[in-house]
């Protein structure tokens, strides 16, 4: 570790990790109700339980970013973070904020929750992803900008670098986009027009410029590629990101009762959307071919591989599918965009949060590379996680398919639920390769304890 | 940036050389496929509607088009002629030629203007038929091109008269033509498509 | 081929390509602002009407059924809902969870007044009233 600062990463990435693991149980739970419709009714129904599935996903997923910012941020700018001491007291805000949130969706009825904070003043709640209450948005505006504040004034004070600046331009986007989430129109078309200003523009927007700092940060390190190259490329992908994934947040306006034209818009410019993630794997695996150096945590290397594949799987072949207006016709709303929305996710975020975790967090427990037995059952835990998500988007897209077939494209179409009768067999399937991530899951919680004899020293 | 390069150093004589930057040529292909992608929709929705597209296709000014044609193509050969101009280090003429390739391409904005303002009267939106949607989305797509393809001039003339660029350091203004001929190359197939074609 | 590539013009490209689509964004947010009126059939969209979306949201339909195809993909599609199943149907349907069925799933009781149901019920004719360009394909939703 260079900078001292730094170490307030550390408790970031922790608690990304085990609110990860909250996500994970609570997705487990909702597979099962697919298949057993009553399980755990009426304590957590299904609705409560996705809530917490979703709401933790992005939870977590900004721990792991801003843990991120406070590691990389300093090395970038080769100066002490602002405050750390602002970076410690915004986390404990920021996890018991959640944890309360949390805790509010499991333990009182939402329409109460609604009512206890304020939902009657500005209602801002019960819409996909955003379910948090009021003071919740707020607290997060809250943290983000006092985030932003601490990381633009390191930056502002040291080096600029160009890592540090695409970092800091998808932050603030993140920051700027979420207000849309406090603009909740009457009107339903509008609801949902704004509604993906902040959904879509996010993911397929300035998140994919923290994703491609991140991804470039730690290639720098393991790699040792000049930094010009790895540079350029970075601007070149997000270039290629933010041209597509503006204009194709089109895909999401061809039935929610906006202008037909958007299918044409959305079709073409989302057609166009896997080409920044094919180049970022292009460029991951380059950079690592022209490696001009070993490093020793074989671990990192491998998640920052795996984030460039996943992340074109997931969101770029898998969101192509079903991204054209004709087909989007018979596939919206079904399995099939619950199967691209887990590997996106998982491929693009999931794997780039883990990819700085495991580069940085030996670094940060004063050490360059976790001992080998260590390494090992990390990279199993990658096997397994990624390969189970891949089962678990084979078997949604099975599921989606004869879904989309039963109850859409047949002459005689069956009901929702007779539909869903048909599915079990794909459930159950998913259900077990959920099971197999999970165990992932346990194995990269398991490495973290394990010791060997021989640790790679920290590197001078 | 190339300053670096020195003039003499780079090439061997007959090494094929591209002109402007490596990153304008990966953007200039993307955009040439999102056009590229726009006209074969054009193309492949015409099939089914051939009469009302030919139909509201006459009601286009193709006078309108051939003269801004001309303008795009005439405003291409001064950049040409302004990258010629500047290698020679006659950076007073090349400005000229930027200058006038400006007008030119200022002038294509006028016509348009024209053009969409009575579409406008008339009615015509993005979602009064196939063919406005169609008519409108690439012109307006181009015409902000042009627009951008515009900053970019001027951005080019005031380097050019401050003397930024020389014979072996032209990375900047090559790079800034390529893709104003582009935006040529892109209306060259727009105007017979839509305008013309039927 | 060889050709210079420099960081500066990779950084320019990324501005001005960025603004550039933004600004495109923008115009046919612009141009999809004025077309809304003669799709988003506002004039359904009464007192009664938003009563409903406010009930809708604060019971978190969303979190198991879709509307317009978005939200979770656990229970029947609800955009259509007013047309599928009348007005009658959908408030006893309400009152009548859960149905306690073993080893089906569950919808929660909301007890909701009856005025509440008008008003749900008056925001899914609202919302069957969009245009959405014909979706979804059938009746099933």
């Amino acid at each position: 570790m260079q900078y001292k600062s730094q170490a307030v990463a550390m408790p970031y990435f922790i608690a990304a990790i085990g609110l990860f693991v909250g996500q994970i149980i609570f997705g487990l739970i909702m597979g099962l109700q697919y298949i057993i419709g009553d399980f755990l009714f009426p304590a957590i129904p299904f609705n409560i339980a996705r809530m917490v599935h979703t709401n933790l996903l992005i939870v977590w997923l900004l721990f792991g970013f801003m843990g991120a910012a406070y590691y990389m941020v300093p090395e970038e700018a080769e100066t002490e973070l602002a405050s750390p001491k602002l970076a410690l007291g915004l986390f404990w805000i920021f996890l018991v904020a959640g944890a309360l949130t949390i805790v509010g969706y499991l333990l009182v009825p939402y329409e109460t929750l609604a009512e206890m904070t304020g939902n009657n003043i500005l209602a801002t709640m019960g819409r996909e992803f955003l379910e948090q209450p009021l003071i919740t948005k707020v607290g997060i505006v809250v943290v983000v900008l006092g985030f932003l504040f601490n990381i633009s004034l390191t930056v502002l004070k040291g080096r600029k670098t160009a890592v540090s600046m695409v970092l800091l331009l998808g932050l603030w986007g993140l920051a700027i986009f979420f207000l849309f989430s406090f603009y909740n129109p009457d009107n339903l078309v509008r609801d949902k027009f704004y509604w993906w200003w902040v959904v879509h523009l996010w993911v397929e927007g300035v998140w994919e410029l923290i994703m491609a700092a991140l991804l470039a940060f730690v290639l720098i390190k393991v790699t040792g590629v000049d930094r010009e190259v790895i540079e350029k490329w970075l601007y070149v992908i997000i270039t290629l990101a933010l041209v597509t994934g503006i204009i194709g947040t089109g895909h999401h306006y061809f039935w929610i009762g906006a202008p037909e034209y958007w299918q044409w818009w959305g079709s073409i410019f989302s057609a166009l959307e896997p080409l920044p993630f094919f180049a970022m794997t292009v460029f991951a695996f380059n950079m690592v071919n022209r490696r001009r150096r070993e490093h020793p945590n074989k671990a990192a290397v491998l998640w920052a591989l795996g984030t460039g594949v996943m992340a074109f799987l997931g969101a770029g072949v898998w969101g192509f599918l079903h991204t054209l207006a004709p087909v989007n016709y018979f596939t919206h709303g079904s399995q099939i965009t619950a199967a691209h929305g887990h590997m996106a996710f998982y491929g693009a975020y999931v794997m780039v949060v883990l990819t700085i975790i495991s580069y940085a967090m030996p670094i940060l427990r004063g050490r360059a590379a976790n001992p080998e037995r260590a390494q090992v059952l990390e990279m199993w835990a990658f096997w397994l996680m990624t390969v189970g998500m891949v089962f678990i988007t084979l078997f949604l897209t099975a599921a989606g398919i004869l879904q989309v077939w039963l109850q859409r494209v047949s002459d005689t179409p069956m009901s929702y639920m007779a539909t869903q009768d048909q599915l079990m067999l794909f459930y159950w399937m998913r259900e077990w390769a959920g099971v197999m991530f999970f165990v992932g899951l346990l194995c990269y919680l398991v490495s973290f304890f394990v010791k060997g004899g021989t640790a790679t020293p920290a590197r001078a | 940036m190339n300053t670096t390069h020195s003039p003499a150093a780079p090439q061997p004589a007959h090494a094929p050389r591209l002109a402007g930057d490596l990153a304008i040529w990966i953007f200039i292909l993307a955009e040439l496929l999102a056009f590229g992608v726009f006209f074969a929709a054009y193309a492949f929705t015409r099939a089914s509607n051939v009469a009302l597209f030919d139909a509201e296709q006459l009601a286009l000014s193709r006078n309108a088009g051939a003269l801004n044609t001309v303008l795009l193509l005439t405003a291409g050969y001064f950049v040409v002629r302004a990258v010629q101009a500047a290698e020679h280090a006659a950076d007073r003429i090349a400005g000229h030629w930027l200058a006038a390739a400006i007008a030119c391409g200022t002038g294509f904005l006028a016509v348009k203007m024209f053009e969409y303002a009575h579409a406008f009267q008339a009615d015509i939106s993005l979602s009064s038929s196939p063919f406005h949607m169609f008519y409108l989305s690439l012109t307006f797509f181009h015409f902000m091109h042009v627009i951008l393809g515009l900053v970019i001039l001027i951005a080019l003339w005031k380097n050019v008269r401050a003397g930024r660029y020389r014979l072996g350091d032209m990375n900047g203004l090559e790079t800034g033509a390529a893709y104003w001929h582009m935006v040529d190359l892109v209306w060259l197939v727009l105007f017979p498509l839509v305008y013309v074609i039927h | 081929m060889s050709g210079v590539f420099t960081k500066a013009m990779a950084r320019n490209i990324f501005y001005g390509g960025s603004v550039f689509f933004f600004l495109l964004f923008l115009a046919l947010t612009f141009d999809t602002e004025r077309e809304l009126p003669n799709r988003d059939n506002r004039a359904e969209l009464t007192e009664s009407a938003k009563a409903g979306k406010h009930i809708w949201e604060t019971r978190n339909c969303i979190g198991c059924h879709t509307l317009l195809g978005e939200g979770a993909y656990f229970a029947p599609e609800l955009g259509n809902v007013y047309e599928r199943r009348g007005p009658e149907f959908i408030k006893a349907w309400i009152q009548a969870q859960p149905t306690g069925a073993p080893g089906r799933r569950q919808m929660p009781q909301f007890h909701l007044t009856d005025e509440e149901l008008d008003e749900l019920v008056a925001f899914f004719k609202y919302t069957n009233g969009i245009n959405t360009a014909n979706w979804p394909p059938n009746i099933e939703g």
